[in-house]
C-alpha cells in the first residue's frame, strides 16, 4: 500500500483532531490529503514526532491524537517508544509507514530493511495495543481500532515507496504551529 | 524556604502544570516536589532531546511545560532547540543543573558544562544563573515570563555557587 492511501484513509475519519507529521514524506502526503488547521508538520527535529504528539496527548486528554512517522526517524527515538509506554496516555495513535529507507535523503536502506522489527520494539517497550498492517484493508481495521478502543496505539504500516510529487505545505513553522495551538485554545 | 520550592511556586504562579525531565541530583530537589504535587505532570524521557520534544508538543497541545536536564545531556537537545522550539517559537523554560563548575570531582563533566552559556548565546537563547538563595524566585519568574511573553526558550543555570557541588561517592 502507499502512505499517501493511509493518510487519506486517516483523515477521512477525523473531524478536527490533531494530527502530527514527521518531516519528509509523511508531512508531504498529510498535506496533499488536506491542510488543515488541526495538522503540526515538521521540517527538522528528525525523531521527535513521536515525542510531540505524546505532549500534544498530555496537554488535550479530551482529543485523539494521531502522529504519521517514519521508520527512519523512529531509528533515532526508540527511547520515545518506552516513554510513551511508562505514561500510558489512552488518547495516543502512534502511526509508522516503513518505507525501509531514508527517502529524503537519497533512498538509502534503513535497518528495518535487513530486519529491525519496529513493532516488536514498540511491544517490548511495553506499548500494548500494537498493530501490523500491509494492505490498506488491514491498515483501516487497526485505524478503526485505534480510533474506538483507548491506547496508546501503534500502528506499524509496511508502505511501497513511489516517489509522489512532494507537496510542500507553504505555511511557515511558527504560524502552522500557532493555528494548530488554537485549535485547543481557541 | 529552600530554593527548590521557590521553582514549584513559580511554575505554579505561571500555570506551567507539565515538566518533562532527565533527571540529576540537582534538578531532583524541584522534580521531587512536582511529582507529589497532583497539580503537576511530571514525565520522564529517555533522553533530553525528546524531553523538549515533549515540552514542545505540550505548547502545541495549548498548555506550558517546562524541561529539566543535566549540563552533561545539554549538547543531545540542541537540534531540538533549534529546530523546534526556536525554529516554531515555541517557548519552554529550561533548568540546566550545572556540573563543572566550583569543586566538580568528575573531569569529563567539565569540558560539557564549560560551553553552554556559550552554545546559549549562539543559539540566541537567553539565560541567567542565580547565585543566592534569595533571588531565586526572581530569577525564575522572570525567566518563566520572559520566555512565554518573547515565546522563546530561556535557560536558568543552576550553579554550585547556588546549589553546592556534588561530591564523589565514598
Amino acid at each position: 500500500m502507499l502512505r499517501r492511501e493511509g493518510i487519506a484513509a486517516l483523515l477521512e475519519r477525523l473531524t478536527d483532531e490533531p494530527v502530527i507529521a514527521n518531516l519528509g514524506p509523511a508531512t508531504f502526503d498529510l498535506h496533499a490529503a488536506g491542510d488543515r488547521d488541526a495538522n503540526l508538520y515538521t521540517w527538522g527535529a528528525m525523531g521527535l514526532a513521536s515525542s510531540i504528539g505524546l505532549g500534544v496527548a498530555l496537554a488535550a486528554p479530551g482529543s485523539k491524537v494521531f502522529v504519521t512517522d517514519g521508520d527512519g526517524s523512529l531509528l533515532m527515538n526508540l527511547g520515545s517508544l518506552a516513554t510513551v509506554a511508562r505514561q500510558s496516555p489512552p488518547n495516543l495513535v502512534h502511526i509508522v509507514w516503513d518505507n525501509r529507507m531514508w527517502y529524503e535523503t537519497g533512498g538509502q536502506p534503513t535497518h528495518t530493511s535487513t530486519g529491525t522489527d519496529l513493532a516488536g520494539v514498540a511491544l517490548a517497550s511495553g506499548i500494548r495495543n500494537v498493530a501490523k498492517a500491509a494492505t490498506l484493508a488491514e491498515f483501516e481495521v487497526a485505524l478503526d481500532r485505534a480510533i474506538r478502543e483507548p491506547g496508546p496505539w501503534f500502528i506499524h504500516v509496511d508502505v511501497e515507496e513511489t516517489g509522489e510529487p512532494r507537496a510542500r505545505p507553504s505555511v511557515a513553522p511558527e504560524e502552522n504551529l500557532l493555528r494548530f495551538r488554537r485549535t485547543f485554545t481557541g | 524556604m529552600h530554593w527548590s520550592d521557590e521553582v514549584v511556586e513559580s511554575l505554579r504562579a505561571h500555570e506551567v502544570w507539565r515538566a518533562a525531565y532527565v533527571p540529576d541530583a540537582i534538578n531532583w530537589n524541584v522534580l521531587a516536589k512536582l511529582e507529589a504535587d497532583p497539580a503537576f505532570t511530571v514525565v520522564p524521557a529517555a533522553r533530553e532531546e525528546e524531553a523538549v520534544g515533549i515540552a514542545a508538543g505540550v505548547y502545541a497541545g495549548g498548555g506550558r511545560a517546562a524541561v529539566f536536564l543535566q549540563s552533561s545531556g545539554f549538547g543531545n537537545t540542541v537540534n531540538a532547540l533549534t529546530q523546534l522550539l526556536t525554529a516554531h517559537r515555541i517557548p519552554a523554560p529550561l533548568f540546566i543543573g550545572m556540573r563543572g563548575g566550583l569543586s566538580e570531582f568528575n573531569a569529563v563533566q567539565v569540558p560539557s558544562a564549560r560551553p553552554i552559556p556559550a552554545i546559549l548565546d549562539a543559539l540566541g537563547i537567553q539565560h541567567y544563573a542565580p547565585q543566592r538563595e534569595d533571588e531565586v524566585r526572581k530569577f525564575v519568574d522572570g525567566a518563566i515570563e520572559l520566555c512565554y511573553a518573547s515565546r522563546e526558550p530561556v535557560a536558568v543555570l543552576w550553579q554550585a555557587q547556588l546549589v553546592g557541588a556534588k561530591r564523589a561517592a565514598p
